[in-house]
């Protein structure tokens, strides 16, 4: 299942990746290929595995079965020196009872382990990065505010901010969207492709929001359990380029749901002030 | 013993200048007392407390372990029991054994998600002071007056040896914090992002619950077990309320930390009430006066610029 838009170097190589979770397995002989300049989107339901696909090509949890190869290095073994940048859901992972300033949370990104030996941060170069990464995203009027004084959109403009400090090759988005009004969706997509094709980052884009993965991604990854007389494991059901990407007729037939009208939980939803499609747990053996 | 010579070595340095300052301070009490080597040494640890306290408590507000503090007090009276019955060392050297201990389980049972933060807290530090409080009275020792000291903090049981350890554990705390105050801040708002980034995660929340076992102990005979949260929690509180960067708060709670030290230890001179509490119910003013002062100011000052 090669898909790519791009021939760039292939810079995460998953070979049949399994993975279980108290006996149920999660993912199921995953292969995966991403190259250099995609910008990927990773869909489906809740507890298809989404995140645990991401935390397996980081090296974050040890898998069953298969290996994971991210810049040329088994991602167990993995040697993070500011690669890869972690975006996470601003909305949901910030700390409620933390004072921090735009810059001093953008500061943090540039850390390294070279950073805990004392006397070893360049202050000027550390500076450069940050009003770089600053500049990128377009914070460089509200850097010295604390975060909380921001829209959802600004605080997840920070939160890529701070991935981006280090020059990371691989941003990973865990659901950027989520807690961001219909305006800054709309900015932060525009910036999300700006780091794709002005700043030749490869994106990883963990999401529910349909509509803004049609706009923004290449290519869609859809991941679902399939269902046999076992129970379930999770697996690729779709890995192709957006604009082929089914429809929600076509993705009810991926998911083996025969007439999607009377399949009550499978809706359109309106999510906060954007409308988004929401693939919830539908098929017979599935809640 | 080294840790003696420490404490010495400090108050030849900083003796001889609370003496000449002694004569110029307000009140009946203080400038007498400010000429006593006992008081020299409580200055000393109040102050070295209150610094390292103040930035470990702003971490503990900021991880949402607030209890924290005062769960590890409590634990550390248990030592402090055990130690007064068995004797040897001071019994701040048992108090610093169980609270580390105790700060090592608790961290391994909350990473493994055994229990939720509160709850562990919550059993080690009820479950400790029962301990010390059975230790104490089946070895008949009783809640005499250096029980109470521990309890409540008394500037007359901090010796030598004690200083010595305050100041070694204050060094350590700040030399490490120093190294790790980024990777503790990062760690703190996001752990994948700092896993990611290559930041030992693990191991920085290891060190922090160590060694914020350790700061606990070094606190315990200026404030006291049951008031130790005054001098670690409150002013990193009264801190956040008014610090609007990362930087600032750190600013304001050792604002707030040392003028509610020094205040308090002024007024417990000067009308003849326990060091601990009086520190305690300073800090618990300051932080009632910012918080009431920040609510009228964001009510009827701030009001035409919230509604932009």
């Amino acid at each position: 299942m090669e898909h790519s838009h791009h021939e760039g170097e292939v810079i995460i190589q998953a070979t049949d990746l399994t993975v279980s979770r108290g006996g149920t397995i999660v993912l199921d002989n995953i292969n995966l290929t991403i190259r250099q300049g995609d910008f990927v989107a990773l869909v489906g339901p809740n507890g298809s595995g989404k995140t645990t696909l991401v935390m397996a090509i980081l090296g974050l949890l040890h898998p069953t079965k298969g290996t994971v190869e991210i810049l040329g290095q088994d991602s167990e073994k993995m040697k993070f020196d500011g690669k890869i940048g972690w975006v996470s859901q601003a909305a949901a992972n910030l700390p409620k009872n933390v004072r921090i300033t735009v810059r001093e949370l953008i500061a943090l990104g540039v850390l390294s382990t070279k950073s805990l030996i004392p006397f070893r941060g360049n202050k000027q170069e550390t500076q450069r990065k940050v009003n770089d990464a600053l500049r990128i995203v377009g914070l460089q009027d509200v850097a010295d505010v604390d975060i909380y004084r921001l829209s959802g959109g600004q605080r997840q403009r920070a939160v890529i901010g701070r991935a981006l400090a280090s020059n990371p090759e691989i941003l990973v988005f865990d659901e950027p969207l989520v807690g961001v009004d219909r305006e800054s969706r709309n900015s932060l997509l525009k910036l999300l492709d700006e780091l794709c094709h002005k700043e030749n980052k490869t994106l990883l884009m963990v999401s529910h929001d349909l509509p803004a993965i049609r706009q923004s991604a290449h290519r869609v990854i859809y991941l679902d359990l399939v269902h046999d007389k076992d129970c379930c494991s999770g697996g690729i059901q779709y890995d192709g380029p957006t604009d082929q990407f089914p429809d929600l007729v076509g993705l009810a037939a991926l998911r083996g749901i025969q007439n999607v009208h009377e399949s009550p939980s499978f809706a359109i939803t309106s999510h906060g002030t954007s409308s988004s499609v929401v693939l919830s747990g539908t098929s017979k053996e599935e809640e | 013993m080294v840790f003696e010579d420490i404490s010495i070595f400090l108050l030849e340095i900083i003796g001889p200048f609370l003496e000449t300052i002694a004569p110029y301070m307000p009140g009946e009490t203080t400038p007498v007392v400010l000429g006593m080597e006992f008081f020299h040494r409580a200055l000393i640890a109040a102050i070295l407390a209150t610094v390292v306290g103040g930035f470990f408590g702003s971490f503990l507000i900021m991880r949402n372990l607030a209890l924290m503090g005062d769960g590890l007090a409590h634990v550390s009276f248990g030592g402090i029991a055990v130690g007064m019955v068995l004797g040897g060392v001071a019994p701040l050297w048992y108090a610093l054994i169980f609270s580390t201990i105790a700060a090592i389980l608790i961290h391994e049972m909350q990473t493994r998600e055994l229990l939720t933060g509160d709850a562990s807290i919550a059993i080690f530090l009820t479950g400790m002071l029962a301990l010390g409080l059975v230790v104490l009275s089946v070895w008949d020792v009783g809640i005499t007056s250096t029980v109470e000291g521990y309890m409540f903090g008394s500037l007359l049981i901090i010796d030598n040896e004690s200083l010595g350890l305050i100041v070694v554990i204050s060094l350590f705390a700040l030399s490490t914090l120093y190294m790790f105050h980024g990777s503790l801040l990062a760690a703190t708002i996001d752990g994948v992002s700092a896993k990611v980034q290559g930041l030992p995660v693990r191991f920085i929340g290891l060190w922090f619950s160590i060694t914020t076992a350790a700061v606990v102990v070094s606190m315990v005979q200026i404030v006291g077990t049951l008031l130790v949260t005054a001098l670690l929690v409150t002013p990193a509180a009264t801190g956040q309320l008014v610090g609007r960067s990362f930087k600032g708060c750190m600013i304001w709670t050792q604002v707030f930390g040392l003028v509610s030290v020094l205040l308090g230890l002024y007024f417990s001179n000067e009308l003849e009430t326990g060091s601990g509490s009086m520190i305690a119910l300073i800090s618990a003013i300051i932080f009632a006066v910012v918080l009431i002062s920040k609510s009228v100011y964001k009510q009827y000052i701030m009001k035409p610029v919230a509604n932009r």
